[in-house]
């Protein structure tokens, strides 16, 4: 705008202009992981300029603060944790319960379950081993997540659980931020993590520990981080939240392109505004070339993947159902909600289909089928009888449950 | 407690609007006879509202108005007394947030700053984007302007231009449109 021009009705015509963002200026929040790559490289490579849109990144200290954020509308969107942004719906964290919506899937794969050194050096470096320890030893191990209804919550609980340990009675299980992982192992303050990369890959750069399990082990192409935002933003700003989907549809898609391109992202968000973090220790399973510390490497059949033409970003029914099910599960919910209707509020699959047929990229169906490290199939089917199809479970506030 | 800045640089007596102000539990704390320091005034004093008379030499003072706001801004209130429509919606129209007509009550005034301050809020917001979309189109084009020097220097088409000018980008840690700066710097100092 020249100095002295008023405000004059021609932007604000363009401003209300039928396609486009009604809101074009956006703060996106992310944590300093490897999985906020797509966020990263749409702000920074000019992805949302074509779509009328400024991406202003916003790095947060704590998925907990990013909640509060998102929900008060200082952030716009934000990379979140897909347990995340159904625990802020169904108010089951620090905040009342607020309507969100889940715009898009951001990555999928690429989380790790890590142990200290020290029990390495005592010989704990497989799950029967873990199994044995936790069941003969009088300590109880304490192990860290991210966030109380978050993804790495989840996984860490269903992998403990599908060894037969109970993850609510036979460990203490505690929150720290992803980034502080190492220092806390490094302390001694806890015995093992589970959290998103590079941090598992650092652990063992400082010879802080080692990784036991891949999320991907425990399921193949998992849900794992998000685009969020609350409901309301969604309705009030429809094309904003359109075209958003579409930048990052194509950064995604551009990082999954090639692995040059994967390089190069990675050397982008190891910069100190962004993961912070030794190019080594990001760069190395960006490209599914794992190592877990205990000798043995491998190039990864799932590694973290951002697009794989859309079947990563589809915002599934069945994955967010699935989520809801493990909070049943695990006591978090003390009844079964309305779980298909809660799921169909929650992911915006109509917008996002919208968005990935204007680039061309297939739209899968709302539901898919997995089938997890224990055998167990999911496809979205009838969640309340999944909820309750589990061995180790935290149901038992409920009269019938003892049965299971 | 709203502190204001009353600026009067014409002949007519602000007496009664300033002791009205005072009156209403206002802090003011500047009566300047000179707007040609306004811009440094403002910066030095951060009042919350610049009240302004409309008869300050017309049109110069809302350049000068618009000048601050841009620089500096601040929710503006006009004060005048005559009741001319057409001033009134200039004034509006160049950024100001609310207009008093002399002689009003002061326990209206309250009110009047509120809205003033309310409506500040909103265009500035509405600017924001406004300015945010003008940077966007801007860089779009330097963007596009290195992608197509860069076509004809390596003979690629367009998307391979892209994906040349964002690695190149990601691995320095740089923006796209700082890398379609060099592009444009480099074409320009060879000459082509």
């Amino acid at each position: 705008m020249t100095e002295t021009t008023p405000l004059l009705s021609d932007d604000l015509v363009w401003v209300a202009g039928s396609d486009a963002p009604e809101k074009t200026a956006l703060n996106i929040g992310f944590m300093p992981l490897t999985d906020s790559a797509s966020l990263i490289v749409a702000a920074t490579q000019g992805f949302a300029q074509p779509y009328g849109l400024t991406l202003n990144l916003k790095r947060q200290a704590s998925w907990a603060t990013l909640r509060d954020k998102l929900v008060t509308g200082e952030l716009d969107a934000a990379q979140g944790l897909y347990g995340l942004i159904y625990g802020i719906h169904l108010g089951l964290g620090g905040n009342p319960a607020t309507d969100m919506a889940v715009l898009m899937g951001l990555a999928q794969n690429g989380q790790s379950i890590n142990l200290s050194a020290r029990l390495q050096r005592s010989g704990v470096t497989s799950a029967e081993a873990l199994l044995q320890y936790v069941h003969h030893s009088r300590a109880k191990l304490t192990f860290a997540q991210t966030f109380p209804t978050g993804t790495h919550a989840m996984w860490l609980y269903y992998w403990l659980a599908s060894l037969g340990i109970h993850p609510l009675k036979d460990v203490n299980t505690v929150v720290v931020p992803p980034s502080q992982m190492v220092a806390h192992l490094q302390a001694g303050r806890i015995d093992g993590f589970c959290a998103g990369e590079p941090w598992g890959a650092h652990a063992i750069d400082q010879g802080m520990g080692f990784t036991l399990a891949t999320s991907q082990a425990l399921w193949p192409d998992h849900p794992e981080k998000v685009l969020g935002c609350t409901r309301e933003f969604v309705e009030q700003y429809p094309n904003t939240a359109r075209a958003l989907v579409m930048a990052v549809l194509e950064a995604s898609r551009f990082i999954d392109a090639s692995d040059e391109n994967k390089c190069s992202a990675a050397q982008l968000i190891s910069g100190s505004d962004y993961v912070d973090a030794p190019l080594q220790t990001i760069q190395s399973r960006f490209l599914g070339r794992y190592e877990d510390g205990n000798g043995h490497a491998w190039l990864d059949a799932h590694p973290l993947r951002f697009c794989a033409e859309g079947a990563v970003n589809m915002p599934y029914l069945s994955d967010g159902l699935w989520f809801m099910t493990q909070f049943r599960r695990w006591g978090l919910l003390r009844e079964d909600p309305d779980y298909q209707a809660i799921a169909r509020a929650v992911q915006q699959t109509s917008l996002y289909a919208d968005a990935a047929g204007a680039l061309g990229l297939a739209v899968p169906d709302a539901m898919r089928s997995s089938t997890l490290l224990d055998g167990k199939p999911w496809d979205g089917h009838d969640p309340a009888a999944y909820a309750r199809s589990f061995a180790l479970h935290s149901l038992s506030n409920e009269p019938h449950s003892a049965a299971l | 407690m709203l502190r204001i800045l009353l600026i009067n640089d014409t002949p007519k007596k602000v007496g009664r609007l300033k002791s009205a102000l005072t009156e209403a539990g206002f802090e003011v704390i500047d009566e300047s006879g000179l707007v040609i320091d306004l811009p440094e005034r403002v910066e030095a004093i951060r009042p919350d509202v610049i009240l302004i008379d409309t008869e300050s030499p017309g049109r110069d003072v809302m350049e000068q108005v618009c000048l601050v706001s841009r620089d500096q801004p601040r929710p503006i209130v006009m004060f005048t007394d005559d009741h001319d429509p057409g001033v009134m919606r200039q004034a509006i129209q160049s950024g100001v947030s609310a207009y008093i007509v002399e002689g009003i009550h002061a326990q209206r005034l309250q009110p009047i700053l509120d809205v003033a301050m309310a409506r500040f809020e909103s265009d500035q917001a509405l600017r924001a984007q406004l300015n945010a979309r003008e940077a966007q189109l801007a860089e779009r084009k330097r963007v596009e302007l290195a992608k197509g020097l860069l076509m004809k220097m390596k003979s690629c088409n367009e998307e391979e231009a892209y994906t040349l000018m964002r690695r190149q980008a990601m691995s320095r840690q740089q923006k796209l449109i700082q890398v379609a700066e060099q592009i444009i710097a480099m074409h320009d100092m060879l000459g082509n």
